[in-house]
């Protein structure tokens, strides 16, 4: 009776635990008739078609044909977009900070993939496609990223781009430093403890990595007998050094960041972002000049002591400057509004609706090294779309459907018929036996837990992993 | 301590007498036997001799010089295997790091330092040191081991359950009052848990404990070519590091010794087989609560599974406020334990432990449960005894009834697999252990968490405010009763329901049953309520139509 209705109410609660099975569909061909198609490259096409085949876009037109068996999506009124790329995130991670050395080069966060976390579906459900899983900033050179798309359902192996370069995590300023952290008892303070420690930390594990190098190509012509170690920490860096690794390092206040610049140009490489960068539009012709990008929050500050110093317009002060900026969450929550923060972009400072759009879907494709295969509407892309009920940078639009290589991965409508599957299976598993409470316990009842699953989602600051 | 006390109540309902070597052999007549590697013999004999089985059959005549023993309506087993037990080490019993898992409460992280750590110089921190053997620390004497053989275990893996390495574990027999006498093979395995190190040093983080793994299996294989390079012409080179730590990875990273990994989850299970592979190990799964959603993967990489049989079950009625529990952990506790006989579908090789469940009993009975959710009865006793005897490479001497192997026996009166299972004798390496049957409380007795035990409780008169734990939307209630003798009357009253009459009152010791009608969201609704008083607190729950709920509350002063 009642029972329902409570049931439809604890439905969120219930979406919490559960990964939604997605029926794996036929990945051959699908159409997507009659959207507005923003390309984010080629400007915004109207009544147009878009077709995948094989995971990949191969035709972009008005009136195209369904192949045979093709999966047609009606977009009449709707929008469509590439799928959104999310340049910083920690989701689907059971660890995101090895915080016992200052050099962490050796861990990898694919290790730590959870491919059930029910994020991953959230994600989907804002239209975010791909991400970059970052290690925390706890220490001056963390663990190794794995760029990935959400493939919901799909077994872990399935979620990392093959083809995407390695990349690395770097960080500097308060997590660093953990000046502003109450010291544990028992546990010893860590080196650095100040910025210019952070800076002289990074370069001597550069110049370890660079005699390491010189110990393997001794060892190759035969000046050595024996083999050098298979040292994890250091191999990331050399390859960092090489070019073959991109660094992504968190931090706020412009000298810092331009510390760094300035080391990888004392050895011959190139940042790939600056993450949060929150002064980045005090240094950029620097930036510019470098081809570095910065990924950004676009009005999230002062939350901190070293995040004060921001504006609203430090987006479009990079962009004007010509460097390559991308907008991220550095959350499970605003991930999912990765759409809204771009439209702000628009606001403050008017950025044009495509280069808007472009800071939540081809920048970051190329500051991960994907843009070959997504970040825009292209012919020849992966087929990574989001249909949008309204237009993508309005308050009232809401996602309808997301595609990853033309698989889809969230349905609006299949989502509602989802939950009303979980509440009955809910109703099914909780008669059994062994779900139910034994009925003379005899202790007292459970203390309640201070924390339920929906706060917790907006606690995550407490997280020395986020900003 | 718990052991000290437990050890005379012990002594007085246990006994064992040793066959007197060589002179005398020892024969079980009449006796169902199931040898597991051949068929089972409704009616035969087994004739031990020199701690061997020496003769198994259904014409075998009791050899003169043998003492007989009539086993009429019994069972004789090879004795069953517990394959992942902590027993016979110093260290108080916790639960591993590989047990519980999802639904059964958190899986515990038991960091390193949990447990005082021997002083080493090894050049890794405590946790970090597989050099560490189960066998050097196990504690003689059998007594310790008395309450396991009377569920019918002969024969356990041990090992520790701290650090990343665990250490190298021993195949036991449960009797022997010298380690030397138990080990039956040192060692057998590396264990891995996948946790942290609880010191604060490295690795703080599950990202730092794969990091270090992988860096110490690259620097044994380093090490391991270095000193054979060495061996062969030191002239001119760079000694080696003598680092036993490193050393005693050898046969790992060469494939010689097992690996087990601590797993229950399916991307623990993912993760450890990843491993396997990447560095060509001879892995092992322990616990495994997951293994059935990934058996095609365990089965492609011919991995094995120490399948624990500690179900996760319901513990406690949650409070009025809290949330409904997770659908995951509902669907994990229904699924588990069907997980047997998936895997076994699936061909992966498995053995079953008992999880560090507190309830020895519980890995019988639920492997009958596994039985109910769709694994053979065979392949249950295979995974607790040949099956296992295979995983551990024991098989040519232990697991089976055949002549020849080790005389361990299990006597079993009874379905190996139901609550009134009894093991009247365990033979261990030839020696005979008897247990005389408890005497049973009388039938009703059980289940109602010993209150039901207590003979003529106070009287259940009174008033009790209880909240009963609709789920979304707890109820509070008061309970008139008025007991005479085993009747019960009085009223159910609520501001949701009204008041309504008692029917059909019924008290047994401190338990209580009854009916009513109440009128619940404008209909009728019948409940059945039943529960138990115990000092000030009333516990029970509410049954209808619309499911089971649990109730709880105190008695109104």
């Amino acid at each position: 009776m009642k029972k329902i209705t409570v049931y439809f109410a604890l439905l969120f609660l219930l979406l919490s635990s559960l990964r939604l099975p997605v029926a794996a569909q036929s990945k051959n061909s699908v159409l997507i008739k009659n959207a507005t198609v923003m390309t984010a490259v080629k400007g915004t096409l109207e009544s147009t078609d878009i077709l995948v085949e094989n995971g990949k876009i191969t035709k972009i037109g008005k009136g195209l044909a369904a192949p045979a068996g093709a999966n047609v999506i009606d977009a009449t009124g709707k929008y469509v977009t590439p799928g959104i790329i999310d340049c910083h995130s920690h989701s689907m991670l059971d660890a995101i900070n090895e915080g016992a050395f200052s050099v962490t080069s050796m861990t990898r966060t694919r290790d730590m993939l959870n491919p059930t976390d029910i994020t991953i579906y959230r994600a989907l459900a804002g239209g975010v496609t791909s991400a970059n899983l970052l290690h925390g900033s706890a220490n001056s050179i963390g663990g190794q990223n794995t760029t990935v798309k959400f493939k919901w359902g799909h077994p872990v192996e399935d979620y990392p781009i093959a083809d995407a370069p390695p990349g690395i995590k770097f960080a500097m300023g308060e997590n660093v430093r953990q000046t502003t952290q109450a010291p544990q008892p028992g546990r010893p303070l860590r080196y650095p403890r100040t910025r210019q420690g952070t800076i002289q930390t990074m370069r001597d594990a550069f110049v370890r990595a660079r005699d390491y190098k010189q110990s393997w190509d001794d060892f190759k012509a035969g000046k050595t007998k024996v083999q050098p170690r298979t040292d994890l920490e250091l191999q990331p860096l050399v390859e960092v050094l090489e070019g073959k690794r991109l660094v992504h390092c968190h931090g706020y206040r412009s000298d810092e960041h331009l510390n760094l610049m300035l080391l990888a140009d004392e050895f011959g490489f190139k940042i790939a972002t600056l993450q949060h960068g929150l002064e980045a539009y005090k240094i950029a012709p620097e930036i510019a000049k470098r081809g570095t990008g910065v990924s950004i929050f676009t009005d999230s500050w002062g939350y901190k002591l070293e995040a004060y110093d921001a504006i609203p317009y430090n987006a479009y002060i990079l962009w004007k400057n010509g460097v390559n900026v991308s907008i991220n969450s550095d959350s499970d929550e605003r991930m999912r509004r990765l759409n809204l923060d771009a439209a702000k972009v628009e606001k403050y400072g008017g950025v044009p609706e495509q280069d808007a759009l472009q800071m939540i879907t081809l920048n970051p494709a190329k500051q991960l090294g994907i843009d070959k295969r997504t970040g825009s509407i292209e012919i020849g892309k992966d087929g990574d779309l989001v249909v949008w009920s309204d237009h993508p940078f309005s308050v009232f639009s809401r996602v309808e459907t997301t595609l990853i290589e033309g698989e889809v991965y969230f349905d609006r409508k299949k989502d509602g018929q989802l939950r009303l599957d979980m509440a009955k299976e809910r109703e099914t598993l909780e008669k059994l036996d062994v779900n139910k409470a034994p009925a003379t316990g005899g202790g007292p009842p459970r203390i309640p837990a201070t924390t339920r699953q929906a706060e917790r989602d907006d606690a995550e600051y407490g997280d020395g992993g986020h900003r | 301590m718990r052991s000290k006390l437990f050890l005379p109540l012990v002594a007085a309902i246990c006994s064992f007498f040793a066959i007197s070597a060589n002179a005398q052999s020892y024969a079980i007549t009449n006796a169902r036997i199931v040898t597991v590697s051949g068929a089972t013999i409704e009616k035969g004999t087994v004739v031990i001799r020199n701690g061997l089985i020496d003769a198994v059959g259904a014409n075998i005549t009791a050899p003169a010089d043998a003492q007989v023993f009539d086993a009429t309506g019994l069972t004789v087993y090879p004795g069953f295997f517990d394959t992942l037990t902590n027993l016979g080490l110093g260290a108080a019993p916790a639960a591993p790091a590989g047990g519980g898992g999802r639904g059964g409460g958190p899986v515990a992280a038991a960091p390193a330092s949990a447990a005082p750590q021997p002083t080493s110089n090894s050049n890794y921190p405590a946790g970090l040191r597989p050099e560490e053997v189960t066998s050097d620390d196990l504690r003689a004497g059998e007594a310790q081991f008395e309450a396991n053989r009377n569920a019918g275990f002969t024969t356990v893996l041990s090992v520790g359950r701290t650090g990343i390495f665990n250490g190298q574990s021993a195949v036991i027999n449960l009797a022997g009052e010298n380690v030397s006498d138990m080990v039956i093979k040192s060692p057998f395995a590396e264990h891995i848990s996948f946790v942290t190190l609880g010191s604060g040093g490295y690795p703080q983080s599950l990202l730092g404990t794969f990091a270090a793994l992988r860096q110490m299996l690259y620097d044994a294989q380093r090490l391991q070519e270095w000193e054979k390079a060495y061996a062969a012409n030191p002239k001119g080179m760079k000694r080696p590091e003598a680092d036993k730590s490193l050393e005693a990875l050898f046969p790992i990273v060469s494939g010689k010794m097992p690996v087990v990994f601590n797993a229950n989850t399916e991307r623990e299970i993912i993760r450890a087989i990843d491993l396997i592979k990447e560095f060509r190990l001879n892995g092992i799964i322990a616990g495994g609560q997951e293994a059935w959603k990934v058996a095609d993967r365990l089965k492609a990489n011919n991995v094995a599974v120490l399948l624990s049989l500690n179900f996760p079950k319901r513990t406690t009625a949650s409070s009025p406020d809290a949330d409904p529990e997770p659908l995951e952990t509902l669907r994990t506790r229904a699924e588990t334990p069907k997980g047997a006989g998936k895997l076994a579908a699936a061909g992966v090789k498995f053995a079953f432990e008992s999880g560090g469940a507190t309830a020895i009993g519980d890995f019988f009975t639920n492997a009958g449960k596994a039985v109910e959710a769709g694994l053979s009865k065979d392949a249950a006793v295979r995974a607790m005894t040949l099956g296992a005897a295979e995983i551990l490479g024991v098989d040519n001497r232990l697991g089976s009834i055949e002549a020849g192997k080790i005389a361990n026996l299990a006597l079993v009166k009874g379905d190996l697999f139901g609550r009134d299972k009894f093991v009247p004798q365990i033979i261990i390496d030839g020696k005979v252990f008897e247990q005389k049957e408890p005497v049973r409380p009388p039938a009703g007795g059980r289940g109602q968490g010993g209150g039901g035990q207590t003979p003529a409780g106070p009287s259940l008169s009174g008033s009790y405010t209880i909240n009963i734990d609709v789920p979304g939307s707890p109820l509070s209630s008061t309970l008139n009763f008025t007991q005479s003798g085993s009747g019960l009357t009085g009223t159910m009253v609520s501001s949701a329901t009204g008041s309504a009459a008692i029917r059909d009152g019924k008290v047994t010791g401190n338990s209580f049953s009854f009916t009513t009608t109440v009128v619940f969201g404008g209909a009728n609704l019948d409940i059945t309520v039943s529960g138990s008083v115990s000092g000030n607190t009333i516990t029970g729950t509410v049954d209808s139509a619309a499911g089971a709920v649990p109730f709880s509350g105190t008695k109104n002063p």
